[in-house]
């Protein structure tokens, strides 16, 4: 074997790219390309993966029947189940809580801690985690959570920029509530000891990001959801509320058209574990590791859609599940970090996407879907992006503009993460551009909601990513950690109220799974497909062709 | 996040003496009074004391175990921040490391000592530390007390804008400052460093054989008892030689003597009390400095009234 | 069928399979050896130490989770050959490199305290009733020469000590909790659960709730945009897109 060489940084003929963006920097200080016209977004938006052709079809069962969705997603809801009736023995339940919490990220966990503040005993609350508590996105979101709390700024300009993000298709009455009670998600954060960047007399400090007309972009450097999510667990764990980890749901247990309970599944040992309980919030997240259109992805491990797909036999209905979210700038160099989320907050503080001529060619802070198709016009149709050793073509973000508008030392205070990243590769972002390219990053849609997170299915209610309706068909950044943490919070409270008013014995069954198998018999669905998927997989090729399986 | 402030009091001459500054735990908790009065008074006499960057806690009590290298980590690396500070330009060829508390002064002069006599054990511990530049033995740990008697306490006298006059204090040594005699600053069976420091701030200054006498140390954490006689023997001997107040500088001693009185008022009826200062406490009043750095809120036994009566503060 | 593809996508697609799907090794020019928990695997030399594991035939049901390094479950101690330090890194975040023999550790089995900070004062005295432990620190450093993140971790355990809450809050701010500080500390401290607790307290004490969110949670609940708010929600999409498009925008 030839003796290794690991390129350090950027290789030669990227380096001579880079020359471009270096000569080009003075005269960028002060140009900002503008924003686009309503006409120029929807021409844009053609090229875009969520409208480009090929990618949908519609969904043949089920609640949402006759819909469109992406391949991926009907793929999963077109799916036989893991278990069927027989599979489990439902006689013996091994916990009967009052809420069962599905999905431990920001909106589970602070829907367990509302719903005890509302008198729900921590013992009679469960929260059960498909990995650990918190490998979530959630403490994956670096920008920040958006809120009105600036004098200039009021609720009602946080709900325009939301719709008008959201292509006005987001339901108004679930809108308003995230706006409205931002504010106070914020005070509630501060009281439970989050930290965040502020102003060198105290106040908050607040950024501009994509699709605001106004700075109300919290942040807490570039740790926004890990700092908001350790805080939460730390309280959650301090008040002793029932956890398990490594536990996924695989199927909801039904009596009727109401949801009872939950079959849970050990991914070490293989064994399960029956939950009743009266009220269930699924608070999974979403599908990124679907890697829609083959797209790499900014989500994590267990980002696998199963909650929806749970929901979805059990009858809820979904809505905007055909809008896929594709952040603008995923890592596009080097190899080992492609898909990777570079936040939009590079963006609001000054960083602009660059083109193979040096050109800023697009306004850094348009909405993301707008930003995202820019990005892949300059490389796939003007043929202006940079080609890197593997093959993936990209566009600069010339980092090193953000300390010439914010001063020295900026970029180390507000990004350490994004500093720790390239710094392992020795890249330095402060000297240097980084190549991105648009990534698989979030799903707008989901199962449809009511303004305190209730689906149409007696007994249960979804919060953050695996909801719908209040992002219409994109969600602005900022409004994902809000989302989480305002639905969590009145699902918590909604759950509650319902369980306290619920009294007599509850039934756990299977139906509802019968009667969904049977409607993909009928609409000739091959059992190749078993859904939830859990967790995708990576394992190399090579390896697989030789398996055996044994155990 | 905002920026982290530097722990000590903003600079404001520019013409100081700048002397890195080992601070100690007890000094930003329990003892802050100590350490604001001791920081404005060095600073009247044309003193800055720079805290050290980045210090860590001295390792409390030494260890008496030969090869117990490990626990004497932490004081070389103190050493080493001290090195730092004048690569890095904060101070000047400046070697001294002056501390206020006694525990520290003895934990950090013990080390030094063994480290300075020890070339094996200071390469050994270098080589632990290898992320951190070696340690040269160069640096000379100082107590506060020795800063202002090589300072001069002429120079001292001469700051003073309103004597302590009539206010007659005993000093109390306690161990940490004499013992063992290599680290001591002082006789240790008659020290006279306070008295002298005392004297030239206008005070009366009370003698009393119990000056030197263990104050019965952590056995404070458990055995409280101990603590309250010990400290009912040399409190009331104090009063008996006419001392309306003690004068220290050590946290554990003050706490001893002073936050004790509370358990020694308990179990002798007759006992009076009887505050207790840090020395430096009395040094910011003699200079009539800021009241703020007199931190009397956290002395167990006011001082105020007595003040107060001598027409020291109002 | 020629509208129902889009060419463009599929390239896409076949630029990213390396990262969606599993890696081929006819795609792949340099290899290496690793040596996971002492057995050895020839993988390709472009990997990260998780990737390269997946590549071996590993599917991580523990020892994974975000893998863009944020949240702490693929802590890893590995060795070089011929270099007698043992190095950490997080699985996702570190070069897998010829010779490493490695382990992951999944798991760090950690004291975490019962406090309500709402009735704690805001003094280094909360670190001592709820982690004592931290006094037995003896500064040698090994915790940070433990961390992934190349955080001083010693010197927010110093601070800590002392009740610096605000240096403890700005040195481990970047902490994502993987443990290997705790499992590595010969005091048995675990170090980042007391940083959990000195955050919190700085958060909520050192910064508190600013005077301008107090003043907005309660104009909301007095209902001051209440009017404004109905009117807008009943609004047109066609007036809505109005007004979005012609809003103001605060200047950068």
């Amino acid at each position: 074997m030839a003796e290794l060489k690991y390129i350090e940084g950027y290789p030669e003929n990227m380096r001579q790219e880079i020359e471009k963006v270096a000569k080009t920097r003075e005269k960028r200080i002060s140009y900002t390309p503008p924003a686009m016209t309503m006409k120029e977004r929807d021409e844009v938006l053609k090229i875009h993966p969520d409208y480009a052709p090929g990618g949908k079809r519609e969904i043949r069962v089920g609640p949402n029947k006759g819909n469109l969705a992406p391949n991926e997603v009907v793929d999963l809801l077109e799916a036989y189940p893991l278990i069927e009736h027989g599979d489990v023995n439902l006689s013996k339940i091994d916990y009967d809580a009052d809420i069962l919490i599905i999905g431990g990220g920001l909106a589970g966990t602070t829907a367990s801690l509302w719903a005890n503040d509302c008198g729900v005993p921590a013992e009679r609350i469960l929260l059960t985690n498909k990995l650990r508590h918190g490998d979530a996105n959630s403490i994956m979101a670096e920008g920040g959570t958006q809120a009105a709390d600036r004098g200039v700024d009021s609720v009602v300009k946080h709900y325009i920029d939301t719709i008008g993000g959201g292509h006005f298709a987001n339901k108004p009455d679930v809108a308003r509530t995230l706006v409205e009670d931002a504010p106070l998600i914020m005070k509630w954060l501060c009281e439970l000891g989050a930290i965040f960047d502020r102003e060198e007399n105290g106040d908050l400090a607040e950024k501009l990001a994509g699709g605001l007309s106004v700075k109300r972009m919290h942040s807490c450097r570039d740790y926004t959801g890990l700092e908001e999510f350790r805080v939460l667990r730390d309280e959650f764990r301090t008040r002793q509320i029932h956890c398990l980890e490594h536990y996924p749901a695989i199927e909801l247990l039904t009596e009727g058209s109401r949801v009872t309970g939950a079959v849970l599944w050990n991914l070490e040992t293989g064994d399960y574990k029956i939950v009743r309980a009266k009220a269930i919030i699924i608070a999974t997240g979403g599908y990124g590791r679907l890697h829609i259109r083959g797209f790499p992805t900014t989500n994590h491990y267990g980002a696998t859609f199963d909650g929806v797909v749970l929901a979805y036999r059990a009858g809820a209905k979904l809505r905007d599940i055909d809008a896929v979210q594709y952040h603008p700038t995923g890592a596009a160099y080097p190899i080992q970090i492609v898909g990777y989320l570079l936040t939009e907050k590079l963006r609001g503080s000054g960083a602009q996407p660059v083109n193979a001529d040096g050109e800023a060619f697009v306004y850094p802070l348009e909405p993301r879907d707008v930003e995202a198709a820019s990005i892949i016009r300059e490389c796939y149709v003007r043929n202006k992006g940079i080609i890197t050793p593997t093959g993936l073509r990209g566009v600069w973000l010339d980092t090193p503009l953000i300390e010439i508008k914010n001063g020295k030392g900026y970029i180390e205070k507000a990004f350490p993460g994004m500093i720790r990243m390239y710094k392992r590769y020795d890249i330095d972002i402060r000297k240097d551009p980084v190549l991105v390219f648009p990534t698989l990053h979030y799903q707008n849609g989901g199962i449809e909601t009511d303004r305190d997170g209730r689906t149409n299915v007696e007994g249960l209610w979804v919060a953050g990513e695996v909801s719908g309706g209040v992002h219409g068909k994109n969600r602005l950044m900022g409004n994902s950690t809000l989302d989480c943490l305002v639905f969590g919070r009145k699902a918590g409270m909604s759950t509650a109220d319902y369980v306290k008013s619920q009294k007599g014995e509850r039934k756990i069954a299977l139906d509802h799974l019968k009667n969904y198998v049977q409607k993909l018999q009928q609409a000739g669905v091959k059992e190749t497909r078993r859904a939830p998927i859990i967790l995708p997989d990576y394992r190399g090729k090579a390896a697989l062709a030789r398996m055996i399986d044994v155990f | 996040m905002t920026t982290t402030k530097t722990e000590t009091p903003k600079l404001t001459g520019t013409e100081n003496i700048k002397i890195p500054y080992y601070p100690g735990c007890t000094l930003k908790t329990t003892a802050k009074n100590f350490e604001n009065s001791a920081v404005a008074a060095a600073r009247a006499l044309g003193i800055e004391l720079l805290e050290i960057p980045r210090w860590n806690c001295c390792g409390t009590v030494f260890s008496l175990t030969d090869d117990d290298l490990i626990h004497h980590v932490a004081s070389v690396r103190n050493f080493i921040r001290v090195q730092e500070m004048n690569d890095y330009g904060l101070v000047k060829n400046e070697n001294r490391l002056v501390t206020l508390c006694a525990m520290c002064f003895n934990t950090l002069k013990s080390t030094n000592l063994r480290v300075k006599n020890n070339a094996e054990d200071l390469k050994k511990i270098n080589d632990l530390m290898y992320r951190e530049e070696n340690y040269g033995g160069k640096v000379e740990v100082l107590h506060f007390l020795e800063l202002l008697k090589s300072l001069g306490f002429e120079k001292i006298r001469d700051r003073v804008k309103k004597p302590l006059k009539g206010l007659k204090i005993a000093p109390y040594y306690g161990c940490m400052i004499l013992r063992p005699q290599e680290i001591g600053i002082d006789d240790p069976e008659d020290p006279t460093i306070q008295r002298d420091l005392l004297l030239s701030l206008g005070a009366d200054s009370v003698d009393t054989p119990y000056k030197r006498v263990c104050c019965g140390s952590y056995q404070t954490v458990k055995e409280k008892n101990i603590v309250a006689e010990l400290a009912y023997d040399i409190l009331s001997h104090a009063r008996k030689e006419g001392a309306e107040a003690m004068a220290t500088v050590c946290p554990l001693c003050a706490f001893n003597l002073d936050h004790r009185q509370k358990e020694v008022k308990a179990s002798h009826s007759d006992f009076e009390e009887i505050p207790v200062f840090y020395v430096t406490q009395l040094m910011a009043i003699a200079f009539a400095l800021e009241n703020e750095c007199y931190g009397f809120d956290q002395n167990y036994v006011d001082p105020r009234p007595l003040l107060a009566s001598k027409s020291l503060i109002k | 069928m020629q509208e129902n593809r889009s060419p463009i996508m599929d390239r896409i697609a076949e630029a990213n399979k390396a990262a969606t799907t599993g890696i081929d090794a006819k795609d792949i020019k340099d290899w290496i050896t690793i040596y996971i928990m002492g057995k050895a695997y020839t993988v390709p030399a472009d990997l990260t130490i998780l990737t390269a594991m997946e590549y071996a035939g590993y599917k991580f049901v523990r020892g994974v989770g975000c893998r863009q390094g944020f949240c702490g479950a693929c802590a890893t101690v590995f060795r070089k050959k011929g270099d007698y330090k043992l190095q950490t890194g997080m699985a996702c975040q570190t070069r897998a490199e010829d010779g490493m023999y490695l382990v992951q550790i999944p798991f760090s089995p950690a004291e975490k305290a019962e406090y309500d900070i709402t009735k704690e004062p805001y003094e280094a005295s909360v670190f001592i009733k709820y982690y004592p432990e931290v006094t037995r620190c003896v500064s040698c450093n090994t915790c940070t020469k433990a961390c992934p993140q190349d955080l001083e971790v010693m010197d927010y355990i110093q601070a800590a000590i002392r009740g610096a809450f605000d240096s403890l809050s700005e040195v481990s701010f970047d902490c994502i909790q993987c443990g290997l500080c705790a499992i590595r500390c010969p005091a048995e401290i675990v170090q980042y659960n007391v940083a959990q607790l000195g955050r919190r307290m700085y958060g909520r004490y050192g910064q508190g709730v600013p005077e301008h969110l107090r003043k907005r949670v309660k104009e909301i609940a007095e209902g001051k945009f209440k009017q404004d708010m109905e009117k807008i929600i009943k609004c047109s999409t066609e007036e809505l897109r109005k007004i979005y498009t012609e809003r103001e925008k605060e200047p950068e």
